[in-house]
């Protein structure tokens, strides 16, 4: 009987060890939030954050994850920042009250707690963006998802691509809703770094 | 009734109509209607309301800095009646006032000023109260003179909206340049109506307390220059230049242009700044 149970024990440890969570850290050189609109009904606009930062959490076994990600606004960039003739630039003017109000909210943050599986891959992080200082829920789909060791350093990584969108209108960004679509469509390409 | 209805909701989005022909009409019909009552000087704000209706931003949450900016001008409004109707206001009226405004535009801009070290945020508030201390005392001392305080208060919404505009941007831009529409729906009575029309400090406190708290939105929320914000403190400076006594619409008409002159500098200003000139 001892022995049996000491057998049990022996096989139950690397599984506990393997079912727990895992944390990884962002990198941020290699996440970027990217967004695009519907510019007077005519092209999809793209624009990207070049700062972001954040952590996230899975649990294979248990089927549960987190994740928290923080996007500094101030770094929005659409490729139109050079002046030439004008008085200001696209992102000068995404920078403004008009829109991102980077000077009153220069941080936006999503917090995810629910995360549903599709097999041993994480397909939905539903979650609470902040905007503008208003939250509202938002659910991510994870199109991509792909777990290896970095070719080079042999570190434990995780990564892929994430969309989703919203209104903007829902956050008080009603600026140009003729113009500017209000449905805003979210493309996040992520990889962490186990802890 | 139903396309009557779509064609005046198509009117009225355009931002142009929101800015300068709704207020203009707004504050020129609230002069007309309030000015039995002697509260004709709430041109001012109901120009400015109704420009803040038609662009969608009333409402209180999140309290944003341009948020904050409309309650104050709600507030100056509501206590310049009540100075208005409480008896003759004193020349210290404009300096308390001054202070009070000053004090408040800490308190509308805290969010930004938190971002900042601390030799910023001294620098910065300190001009903040400067300005809008300045403006409402030197404005207000206007009310008894409803041609220059009517012009002055033109100058600054449309110097600061103008401004804004330039400075990337166009919400604290309309916001601006309806208070100078507003202010012109008031002119207007007086042009029909002559000096019986009184600005009193119901128009002098709320176009001073919004020009300002806008210009100074337009710097710290925008890409404006700082140095537009001396050329506006001119504005209540420049009105002050003699005026004809006769006819009776030329006083109202060049005090507009001696407004006009600081509120183009403004705007001078903010479109130079960023093209390299140096200020």
């Amino acid at each position: 009987m001892k022995r049996v149970t000491l057998c049990a024990l022996a096989l139950a440890v690397p599984l506990a060890a393997s079912a727990a969570p895992e944390s990884y850290t962002l990198d941020p050189h290699h996440t970027y939030p990217h967004f695009a609109v519907e510019h007077l009904g005519v092209s999809l606009y793209w624009g990207r954050f070049d700062r972001s930062s954040g952590k996230f959490t899975i649990d294979r076994a248990a089927h549960k994850g987190t994740l928290e990600l923080a996007v500094e606004t101030a770094s929005v960039s659409t490729g139109d920042n050079e002046r030439g003739s004008r008085p200001r630039t696209l992102d000068e003017h995404l920078k403004s009250a008009d829109f991102f109000n980077v000077a009153e909210f220069p941080r936006m943050t999503f917090k995810a707690d629910s995360v549903t599986f599709a097999g041993d891959s994480p397909a939905e992080i539903s979650g609470q963006l902040t905007l503008l200082g208003v939250t509202r829920p938002l659910t991510l789909k994870v199109e991509r998802w792909v777990c290896k060791d970095h070719p080079f350093s042999k570190k434990p990584m995780c990564g892929g691509n994430a969309s989703g969108a919203l209104k903007r209108s829902d956050f008080g960004m009603k600026y140009g809703l003729a113009a500017v679509s209000d449905e805003v469509r979210l493309y996040v390409q992520f990889e962490g770094y186990k802890d | 009734m139903l396309e009557l209805l779509d064609t005046l909701k198509g009117i009225l989005a355009n931002p142009i109509v929101q800015s300068s022909a709704l207020p203009l009409l707004a504050g020129l019909v609230c002069a007309a209607l309030l000015y039995p009552l002697r509260l004709e000087g709430l041109a001012a704000l109901a120009g400015f309301l109704a420009a803040v209706f038609a662009i969608g931003n009333f409402g209180l949450e999140p309290l944003t800095a341009t948020r904050k900016i409309v309650l104050l001008g709600g507030a100056a409004a509501v206590l310049g009646v009540l100075v208005d109707l409480a008896g003759r206001p004193t020349r210290y009226t404009g300096m308390a006032f001054g202070a009070l405004f000053g004090a408040a535009a800490l308190w509308v801009f805290a969010a930004v000023l938190r971002q900042k070290i601390p030799l910023d945020v001294a620098v910065t508030g300190a001009g903040a109260v400067a300005l809008t201390a300045w403006l409402v005392a030197a404005t207000v001392s206007l009310q008894y003179d409803s041609a220059r305080a009517g012009a002055a208060g033109l100058g600054l919404g449309l110097g600061a909206g103008v401004a804004a505009v330039l400075g990337a941007s166009a919400l604290i831009g309309q916001y601006g340049m309806a208070l100078g529409a507003a202010c012109g729906g008031f002119l207007l009575l007086l042009l029909i109506l002559g000096p019986r029309v009184s600005a009193g400090t119901a128009l002098t406190l709320t176009a001073a307390v919004l020009g300002a708290l806008l210009a100074l939105g337009a710097v710290l929320l925008a890409q404006l220059h700082w140095t537009a914000l001396a050329a506006l403190a001119l504005v209540p400076v420049a009105v002050r230049l003699p005026l004809p006594a006769t006819p009776l619409w030329m006083k109202p008409v060049l005090a507009c242009v001696y407004a006009l002159i600081p509120a183009a500098g403004a705007c001078a200003i903010a479109w130079l700044a960023p093209r390299g000139w140096a200020f």
